[in-house]
C-alpha cells in the first residue's frame, strides 16, 4: 500500500474514528489530537501494515492503543456522571448563557432529545473499565466483528466476547434503572428537561413518539431497548449532528466537572 | 469425580473435616471462565449464590465475600493461589476453596472443592451448613455463562 492509497482510504472512515475517540475520550481536543497522531503513526509504519486485517481495522488499532495510552492513568467516571453533573450545571450561569447563545446563533445548536440520548451515553459508558468501553464501543456502535476487536485491542476472541457480554450486561441495567424513557420508575429525567429549557414551546410527548427506543419502551425487552439506544448512535455523528455544537459544548463542561470531581 | 452436566457436589465427612467437591464440564475458553472466576465485583450478576464479592482478585489480595450461605456474615478471605487459567485459591485459617481449570480432550472441566476443619472442627461441625446445593448452583450458574458468552454473536 502507498501513502497515497493509505490518505485515501483513511479520509473514507476519518470521521467513525474522529467520533469512537470522542466517545472514549469525551474530549474534542484529545479526539482530534489522536486522530491527527493515528494519521501520522500510520503513514510512518506503513510498511508493518501486512494486511492481515483491514486497513481500517490496523488504523483503528493504532487510534486505540493512543486513546488507551492516554486513558490508562485517569480514573473511570462514576455511573451517577450525569446526576453529579446536573448538581453542577445548576450553579453554572455561564454554562446556561453559553448554551443559549449557541442554541441562538450556531446551525449546530438546536436541541434534540434524541442527541442527548446519545450524549448520555458517552458519559454513562464512560463507567466501563476501558477495555470493556472501547470492545462495546466497536461492536455495538461501529459494527466490528468480534475477531476484528480482538485484533484492535490485542485480545483473544473469546476475551473480547467476555467484554462485551460484561459491558452490555452493565449499560442495560444502568440505563433500566435510569433512564426515565424506557422505565417509569427511571430516575434520570434530563432529557425531557433539557428540553423544556431549550425548546419552550415543544411538547416533550410529542418528540418522543419519534424515538423509536422511547416511543415503544413498554413492548420491548431491556435488550432491545439497548439496541435501539444504539441505533441512535449508530446513526449520529457527534461532530457533524444538528446539535452537535450545543452537545460538545454540554460534554466539555461535563468532562470538566468530572476532572474536578476525580481529582485530576 | 462428577463430571455432568448438571452439577452434582460431593461431601466427605471426616472426625476433624469436611470436605465438598462439584465438577462440570463447561463448553467455553477458559480465558472466559478464568475471567468470570477472577472479576469480583461482577460475581452478583451472574452467580446467584453471592450476595457480593469486593476487592481484587490477584495473587496475595484480600476479598470480603457475603454468600447467600449466611447473608449476615462477611468471609475475610486472602487469594492464597492465583495461576492464571489453571487454578485459584482463596479461603481463611478455617479452611481453603480450590479452583481448578483443567483443558482435557473432552473439553473443560471445571472442580470447585472447599475444605474446613481443624482441631476444634467436631465443636461446631452441627453448625456449618451444607455446601452441597450452594456449590452445585454456583457451578451451574458458571457454566451457563461463560457457555452464553462463548455463543455469543460473532
Amino acid at each position: 500500500m502507498t501513502s497515497d492509497q493509505l490518505t485515501t482510504e483513511f479520509e473514507n472512515f476519518r470521521g467513525e474514528l474522529k467520533s469512537f475517540i470522542l466517545r472514549i475520550t469525551a474530549s474534542v481536543q484529545d479526539a482530534e489530537d489522536i486522530v491527527q497522531e493515528t494519521y501520522i503513526k500510520a503513514r510512518s509504519k506503513l510498511n508493518t501494515f501486512r494486511g492481515e486485517s483491514s486497513l481500517k481495522t490496523w488504523v483503528f488499532s493504532i487510534a486505540s492503543n493512543l486513546a488507551k495510552d492516554l486513558l490508562r492513568a485517569k480514573k473511570r467516571w462514576p455511573e451517577t456522571v450525569t446526576d453529579i453533573c446536573r448538581e453542577e450545571v445548576l450553579g453554572n450561569r455561564q454554562f446556561f448563557q453559553e448554551a443559549m447563545q449557541i442554541r441562538e446563533t450556531s446551525p449546530q445548536g438546536k436541541f434534540e432529545i434524541k442527541e442527548h440520548i446519545a450524549f448520555c451515553f458517552t458519559c454513562v459508558s464512560k463507567s466501563l473499565p476501558l477495555e470493556e468501553h472501547l470492545a462495546l464501543l466497536l461492536k455495538e456502535v461501529y459494527g466490528f466483528k468480534v475477531r476484528e476487536i480482538a485484533q484492535i485491542l490485542g485480545l483473544t476472541e473469546a476475551m473480547v466476547k467476555y467484554y462485551l457480554h460484561v459491558s452490555r450486561s452493565k449499560m442495560i441495567e444502568i440505563f433500566d434503572h435510569r433512564c426515565a424513557l424506557i422505565n417509569k420508575q427511571g430516575i434520570c429525567h434530563q432529557c425531557t428537561e433539557l428540553n423544556g429549557i431549550f425548546n419552550p414551546k415543544q411538547k416533550a410527548q410529542e418528540e418522543l413518539v419519534k424515538i423509536e427506543m422511547a416511543k415503544d419502551a413498554e413492548n420491548k425487552s431491556k435488550e432491545e431497548l439497548f439496541d435501539l439506544r444504539m441505533k441512535i448512535l449508530q446513526e449520529l455523528d457527534p461532530f457533524e449532528s444538528g446539535a452537535a455544537e450545543l452537545q460538545l459544548h454540554h460534554l466539555e463542561h461535563n468532562r470538566q466537572v468530572m476532572e474536578k470531581y476525580l481529582g485530576e | 469425580m462428577n463430571q455432568q452436566t448438571n452439577p452434582k457436589a460431593v461431601t466427605e465427612k471426616r472426625m476433624f473435616s469436611r470436605e465438598t467437591t462439584v465438577s462440570v464440564k463447561i463448553e467455553a475458553d477458559p480465558s472466559i471462565v478464568w475471567s468470570l472466576l477472577t472479576r469480583a465485583s461482577d460475581f452478583p450478576r451472574w452467580n446467584s449464590t453471592v450476595v457480593s464479592l469486593t476487592g481484587e482478585i490477584k495473587a496475595g489480595a484480600s476479598i470480603e465475600l457475603k454468600s447467600t450461605l449466611d447473608e449476615k456474615r462477611i468471609f475475610k478471605l486472602k487469594i492464597k493461589e492465583f495461576v492464571p487459567e489453571k487454578k485459584l485459591v482463596w479461603g481463611d485459617a478455617m479452611g481453603s476453596r480450590v479452583y481448578l481449570l483443567e483443558k482435557g480432550a473432552s473439553g473443560l472441566l471445571f472442580t470447585m472443592s472447599e475444605k474446613i476443619g481443624g482441631p476444634l472442627f467436631p465443636l461446631f461441625a452441627g453448625m456449618i451448613p451444607s455446601f452441597d446445593q450452594s456449590f452445585e448452583q454456583f457451578a451451574a450458574d458458571l457454566k451457563k455463562e461463560a457457555e452464553l458468552i462463548q455463543g455469543s454473536k460473532k
